[in-house]
């Protein structure tokens, strides 16, 4: 779909965790168009000094509503002020942006890896993924249970849910890689299994070894800093793990990304 | 209605916003957002003889009403632009304003001569002035002999406009500018960032992988503004204004310093569309004053 740049109402924001709302937008055609991987690049409201955009990945979608949803986690200057929107505030936003989650036409399982906010697009990943009567876990990991984004759809497609806090006061304690590595190692074939990870760059490098250490298929969003999303500016780029022929070393996180095959790209601090 | 036309040597423009270097691609990247045909014109990203990866991130990083760079003039090479990027550019009927950099005087006009065998190319804006790459670069802008040597040399390979892009970073621009002028440059076109640096105090870390990078965006509209004035006073040659420039009031003023045109540059990552939102503003703002031509407000300044 072309890309557009759009003035786009609020529709409501509820608290989704400690200092994570949930953004709902009211934009027809974006939901309708939506998968998971895509972003919007939102324009911090007039009266803020910040000058970029700030993205985020596309949460839920509602195509009967005509909505998608964001998850914003009140972090920084920006963010913190998106929260605090209001009902009927009108927003500058730029969408969709970047490519989506490939999904098998057959999966043997669909195994979802999240770190903190980066749980944002794996509701949409499961609206995407409702037709497929394949496995599906979850392995979210948060700083404490009440940095927990719980969903109504972990219940409604059978998601095996397994979580992991540094505070232990959920699930495992530590960090999520623990709990997925004893997980992946207690299966008899993982021929068919596909990861898809989102959260840090450290939980998304961990991913991407013990993916090449026991040979599965995966993906993953990376965040990046970015100033337009739509591969004008060239600020994100991404490390190619094997340079091309060409000399070229990097991809762009907003245009040949967000989502990269797990062994096609570095990831490093 | 008002004729917002302009000439530059022989480049004519049916209006004075051109998109900056850098900040437009090649054009595609802007295609679902806007009619590129309502472009006074198209400056495209640096092109090089030889491709570059460009710098290893971070790369980008944002400051108070602007962002610092260290990009790196990433491109595909010039044989490559010739064959992936000209044939979208070439459907186009807004001039198309190729700008290129090199390593060398000899990498340069090399570069210039293999832009001479693509028909349609309406002038070359020569990168003088990238703060971002090692060799060559910043210092065929910061010493005017070598300037105008390479002005010469290029001159000498092709007849299309010249525009020669200045840098900010030097103790007189007007100096370098005057360099080039006489050495057959058609225009020039200022400025280019400004050197800064920021530093993340937890990890005492650069910003930029680079260390130090390019300043731009509506903070450096004040120097640049300057800068362009003092260009306007100093040569005989059109003066491209480019730095910071968001709306149309703030081309208009580089318009009455004396400038000939402008460039959008950082203002197109915030809003894609913002280079025709000028053009649009240019119109309207005209019509109200009763201006029928750009003449009447060019080097208007009132002192």
């Amino acid at each position: 779909m072309t890309k557009s740049t759009l003035q786009v109402p609020v529709a409501a924001i509820t608290a989704a965790a400690h200092q994570i709302v949930r953004m709902t937008l009211e934009s027809p055609e974006w939901a309708a168009a939506a998968h998971a991987g895509h972003f919007v690049n939102v324009q911090i409201p007039q009266g803020s000094d910040l000058f970029w955009r700030r993205p985020f990945s596309l949460h839920r979608a509602d195509p009967v509503r005509g909505t998608i949803d964001l998850l914003i986690a009140a972090a920084g200057r920006g963010s913190r002020i998106l929260a605090g929107c209001n009902p009927g505030d009108v927003l500058d936003v730029i969408g969709l942006l970047g490519n989506t989650f490939p999904l098998d036409p057959q999966p043997r399982e669909i195994i979802m890896v999240a770190g903190g906010i980066g749980i944002a697009p794996f509701d949409l990943l499961l609206q995407d993924a409702a037709h497929l009567p394949c496995r599906k876990s979850l392995f979210y990991g948060a700083r404490s249970a009440t940095a927990l984004c719980h969903s109504p759809l972990w219940s409604e497609q059978d998601v095996q849910v397994h979580l992991a806090t540094e505070d232990g006061s959920a699930g495992d304690p530590g960090l999520v890689i623990g709990p997925l590595r004893r997980y992946l190692e207690g299966q008899q074939d993982l021929t068919g299994c596909i990861l898809y990870g989102c959260g840090p760059t450290p939980m998304l490098a961990a991913l991407r070894a013990l993916a090449l250490e026991l040979n599965i298929r995966g993906y993953v969003t990376v965040e990046n800093l970015m100033a337009c999303g739509f591969g004008a500016c060239m600020g994100c780029p991404v490390e190619l793990a094997e340079p091309r022929a060409d000399g070229q070393r990097y991809l762009l996180a907003c245009k040949d990304g967000p989502v990269f095959p797990i062994e096609e790209i570095l990831l490093h601090d | 209605m008002t004729d917002l036309s302009v000439r530059i040597g022989t480049l004519h423009l049916a209006n004075p916003v051109l998109t900056a270097s850098g900040t437009f691609g090649y054009g595609s990247e802007f295609a679902d957002f806007m009619d590129l045909n309502r472009l006074g014109g198209l400056v495209t990203k640096t092109v090089t003889l030889e491709a570059r990866p460009g710098n290893p991130p971070p790369r980008i990083c944002e400051t108070p009403a602007g962002m610092l760079n260290s990009i790196g003039l990433p491109n595909v090479g010039i044989d490559r632009f010739i064959a992936e990027k000209w044939p979208f550019l070439s459907t186009l009927n807004t001039p198309i304003i190729v700008n290129v950099a090199g390593r060398s005087i000899a990498d340069f006009v090399a570069a210039v001569t293999a832009l001479e065998a693509v028909p349609g190319i309406a002038a070359y804006e020569l990168n003088y002035s990238c703060p971002n790459v090692k060799e060559g670069g910043l210092a065929f802008s910061s010493d005017a002999r070598v300037a105008a040597e390479v002005t010469r040399q290029i001159r000498a390979v092709t007849r299309r406009p010249l525009i020669a892009k200045l840098t900010p970073n030097v103790t007189s621009i007007s100096e370098i500018g005057r360099a080039c002028e006489q050495a057959g440059a058609d225009a020039v076109s200022a400025i280019n960032t400004l050197v800064g640096m920021a530093i993340d105090i937890r990890s005492r870390k650069p910003r930029l992988a680079s260390v130090t990078g390019g300043l731009s965006g509506p903070a450096i509209k004040p120097v640049a503004l300057a800068r362009v004035y003092e260009l306007v006073r100093t040569l005989s040659i059109p003066v491209i204004g480019i730095g910071g420039i968001i709306s149309a009031a703030d081309a208009l003023e580089f318009i009455i310093a004396g400038a000939a045109a402008v460039q959008i540059g950082t203002a197109s990552f915030m809003h894609p569309g913002a280079a025709i939102e000028v053009v649009e503003g240019l119109e309207i703002w005209c019509r109200q004053e009763g201006i029928t031509t750009l003449a009447e407000l060019r080097g208007s300044l009132r002192l």
